[in-house]
């Protein structure tokens, strides 16, 4: 259905760009934001999944350190002092300590922000009685307490040179105030305090958040004092308001064309888009014939044409080599690697490694994907690549629930991911590729698909060897490593990156140019310029 | 007629009773954990079990039954899984909405098929007909979110005479909001209405009483007004039945382009997410609305048709 109701869409773009009138009807003295999703989930930022929750949440709250504005911090330097005003870390980098800002208030009357709110909520997230997302974020700590009212000391199991980039400054990790936290229990979601630069006037479950700046933040209130965030799932829908002018900004789609086809509606449209975006992998499972070949798998590679793949989304798109995205420390780009690990496309080589596996005439997969628009998209084009190498894919599309337990079932044998991760070296591939982390039909296991480290030696000695590793560049370096490793066994092929984009009114200036970051980002510095 | 109706209630129970247990089993055969959605990918088993064994979900299915029939009948519905909001609150922040779209768009499909039908019916063969036939296929076989796409580039965004989509503040801006959605739904249900009502009359109209009304020479308003259509809103009243069940359950491309809430919205949210709770309480009042329906159609049948009093 919604094939057919973008594609109506899309028979219709020029009579819609004509129909177009001038009139911004967008929040009067305010602006808005409308977002992908069905409701409201929770506004509590430990419990967030839903991309449009965390967009208002990235305004209500504060982390006690931010990168710049616009991008990631990809490198321990280039985080910024947010509620805290300095930190420091120990020479092994395994205790850190943060040294607040002083008179952060919180919203709602709450009282002063101090270093029991952030061991507070701290504490909740490495609790392991307590239910909160990405949980393995924060298994790295092994105590937080707080030393005096505006000193934070966290001691972590292992060394990590850039914990404020894999545990601070994260979604889960802003600071929630203890006090109101506790009084309000799971209604926080509803009705949360922040000590961010707006806090929630009206929350319509169906309809999405208004908020309100808050005039007492640290930085300054806000330029534009009204920010709704509205919830309007269907792409149609947040189109055609956009092009309204009903509303200022609009979560893109994640379809091939689509800001192409935007930009011929609208010449004047701004997009904001994020570099990398999601990483979009696919794992080959090593314990399946005739995956179990690395010849199969060297022709799966030669098959598949990344750059092809990354200009079907225009800007969006960018090719992958590894596992890890080229604007990562820690990963690999093309012209570092020795040519053996390249892969260039050539279906003719794929067809010659398949012969030499003793397929000469080609071979058969069967495997699922999500019939979310990014995954079927993604892994529709995959398909009619491999088929020019004999490689025929039996690709069945099921609903993304299904895909997401069918995988964790051990159930796929070459399963696409899409996820976001910040620009941490180890994470991704402790995730996707470490021994730990491997899948088990009874779904107790993690989200590596393929069994790498299993089914066959993988990196977990160079893994272990990285997350031993104190400084940041050597770190970094042993990353790079696994990589090669990666790129040699091919239990996991990197496919292309997809920017998270937001089409933006040009009469709001966001304050500072989008190039990377987390799928959302303060609008604190947004401004009406015209 | 209250014996009618408390007859009708009791038939309903067991008809209840099989609905709530077919959607408990089937919610446990879908694949899907909602643990996994609630917590996202990254989640850790740990966590997964702890989140399932707070939801319930790791005491045997029996159990889990046991529990769900005790909560039904105490009208317990719960919270939901993926936000902890009860599910109270969700159901009455979605069924005003999914009520009032149907409501609406029935009014407009009454107000536009039974005219229509008139006209076609009495018309029969001439130029009337044909037009108003052809109108009728028309709404047929256009798919109303391809209807709804068109009303929106029209109507919203060309000439601005429509929101383009939300619920709107006061109760005039609510009504302003909705009139988009219930023409779309509306024309729809009035092309099935005409054809109803114009076979329906056609019948009736070739009837004795009713060549015996025209030979005493009653005039043409009061014999098809009066005489026939009365009673050809019989098989009428029925299909109308079957109409607003179907936009009940089935507005929910209409909710989703217009960004309006519905119970349609609610339960497709809540299969994705595997939210069982909410799916269950969903479907109960779905099943509760069928219910109601059939009930108030039965009663409209007895008001339209004396025979059926006894």
């Amino acid at each position: 259905m919604n094939i057919a109701r973008r594609s109506i869409l899309g028979g219709l773009p020029m009579a819609a760009a004509g129909l177009l009138g001038g009139t911004a009807r967008a929040a009067e003295g305010g602006m808005s934001i409308a977002l992908s999703a069905r409701a409201v989930g929770t506004l509590d930022p430990t419990k967030t999944v839903l991309g449009a929750d965390n967009w208002a949440c990235r305004q209500i709250f504060d982390t006690l350190v931010v990168p710049q504005d616009g991008t990631f911090a990809i490198t321990p330097a280039e985080f910024k002092p947010s509620l805290a005003q300095s930190w420091d870390s120990s020479a092994d980098a395994r205790t850190w300590t943060f040294h607040l800002r002083q008179n952060v208030l919180w919203q709602k009357d709450q009282g002063e922000m101090t270093s029991e709110d952030v061991a507070f909520s701290f504490g909740r997230l490495i609790d392991p009685k307590v239910v909160v997302s990405n949980k393995v974020l924060y298994a790295n700590i092994a105590t937080v307490e707080a030393v005096d009212k505006y000193t934070v000391r966290f001691t972590l199991n292992r060394p990590d040179p850039l914990f404020c980039g894999s545990s601070v400054y994260t979604m889960s990790a802003n600071i929630v105030p203890k006090r109101a936290y506790t009084e309000r229990g799971d209604a926080f979601g509803q009705d949360p305090v922040g000590s961010g630069a707006y806090q929630t006037e009206k929350l319509e479950l169906n309809k999405g958040v208004t908020l309100r700046g808050f005039d007492k933040h640290f930085a300054g209130a806000p330029v534009v004092k009204q920010l709704q965030v509205l919830y309007v799932l269907d792409t149609t829908a947040r189109t055609l308001a956009f092009l309204s002018g009903q509303v200022d900004m609009i979560e893109g789609a994640r379809t091939p064309g689509w800001m192409q086809s935007m930009q011929s509606r609208k010449p004047g449209i701004k997009f904001d888009a994020t570099k990398p975006g999601s990483i979009n992998t696919l794992h080959l499972n090593l314990t399946r014939k005739p995956l179990d070949d690395l010849r199969v798998r060297q022709a799966i590679r030669c098959a598949i044409d990344s750059q092809s793949l990354a200009n079907a989304y225009g800007a969006m798109g960018a090719p992958m080599w590894g596992v890890s995205p080229t604007d990562f420390a820690g990963s690999v780009s093309t012209d570092s690697l020795p040519p053996e690990l390249r892969y260039p496309y050539d279906p003719e080589r794929a067809k010659k490694l398949l012969a030499d596996a003793g397929y000469p005439t080609g071979v058969a997969i069967s495997a699922f994907t999500s019939q979310r628009e990014d995954y079927s998209a993604i892994m529709l084009m995959v398909q009619e690549q491999l088929r020019k190498a004999n490689i025929n894919l039996n690709l069945k599309i099921i609903d993304h629930t299904s895909m997401q337990n069918d995988n964790r079932r051990d159930l796929n044998s070459m399963a696409m991911e899409s996820s976001s991760y910040p620009p941490v070296p180890t994470q991704a591939l402790l995730q996707q590729l470490s021994s730990g982390a491997v899948v088990k039909s009874d779904s107790t296991g993690g989200g590596n698909y393929s069994h790498y480290g299993v089914a066959m030696p993988g990196v977990d000695t160079l893994l272990e060897k990285a997350l031993d590793e104190p400084d940041f560049t050597k770190r970094a370096a042993l990353c790079q490593d696994v990589e090669r490793q990666v790129l040699r066994d091919l239990p996991d092929i990197g496919l292309l990156t997809l920017s998270y984009v937001i089409a933006r009114n040009p009469r709001i200036d966001v304050g500072y140019p989008v190039q990377s970051g987390y799928a959302y980002w303060p609008l604190r510095r947004a401004k009406i310029v015209a | 007629m209250l014996r009618t109706i408390g007859q009708r209630l009791a038939d309903s129970v067991p008809t209840l009773l099989l609905v709530v247990t077919l959607v408990f089993l089937a919610l446990r055969l879908l694949p899907g954990d909602p643990a996994l959605v609630a917590l996202g990918e990254n989640a850790t088993p740990d966590q997964l079990d702890l989140f399932r064994h707070r939801m319930g979900l790791d005491i045997p299915l029996w159990r889990q039954y046991l529990v769900f029939l005790k909560d039904l009948a105490t009208l317990n519905f719960g919270t939901s899984f993926m936000n902890q909001i009860p599910i109270l609150d969700l159901l009455a922040a979605s069924l005003p909405y999914t009520l009032a779209l149907t409501a609406a768009a029935t009014a407009v499909g009454v107000a536009l098929g039974v005219p229509l039908g008139v006209l076609a019916a009495t018309r029969r063969g001439r130029t009337a007909d044909t037009v108003a036939r052809l109108l009728a296929l028309l709404g047929f076989t256009v798919p109303d979110f391809y209807l709804a796409a068109l009303l929106l580039i029209w109507l919203a965004l060309g000439w601005g005479w429509f929101p383009i989509n939300g619920l709107g503040e006061s109760l005039p801006d609510q009504l302003y909001h909705l009139v988009l959605p219930a023409v779309t739904l509306g024309v729809v249900k009035a092309a099935f209405i005409s054809r109803l009502t114009r076979s329906a009359l056609l019948d009736v109209l070739g009837r004795d009483y009713v060549r015996t009304a025209w030979a005493k020479g009653a005039q043409a308003g009061r014999v098809i007004y009066r005489h026939a259509l009365r009673n050809a809103l019989l098989p009428v009243a029925t299909g109308l039945s079957v109409s607003i069940l179907s936009t009940l359950s089935g507005s929910v491309a209409i909710e989703l382009i217009f960004g309006r809430p519905g119970l349609g919205s609610l339960l497709i949210g809540a299969i994705e997410t595997r939210d069982y709770p909410v799916i269950q309480a969903d479907l109960v009042v779905f099943a509760v609305l069928v219910v109601a329906v059939n009930l108030a159609m039965d009663l409209l049948a007895v008001a339209i048709d004396p025979r059926l009093r006894t």
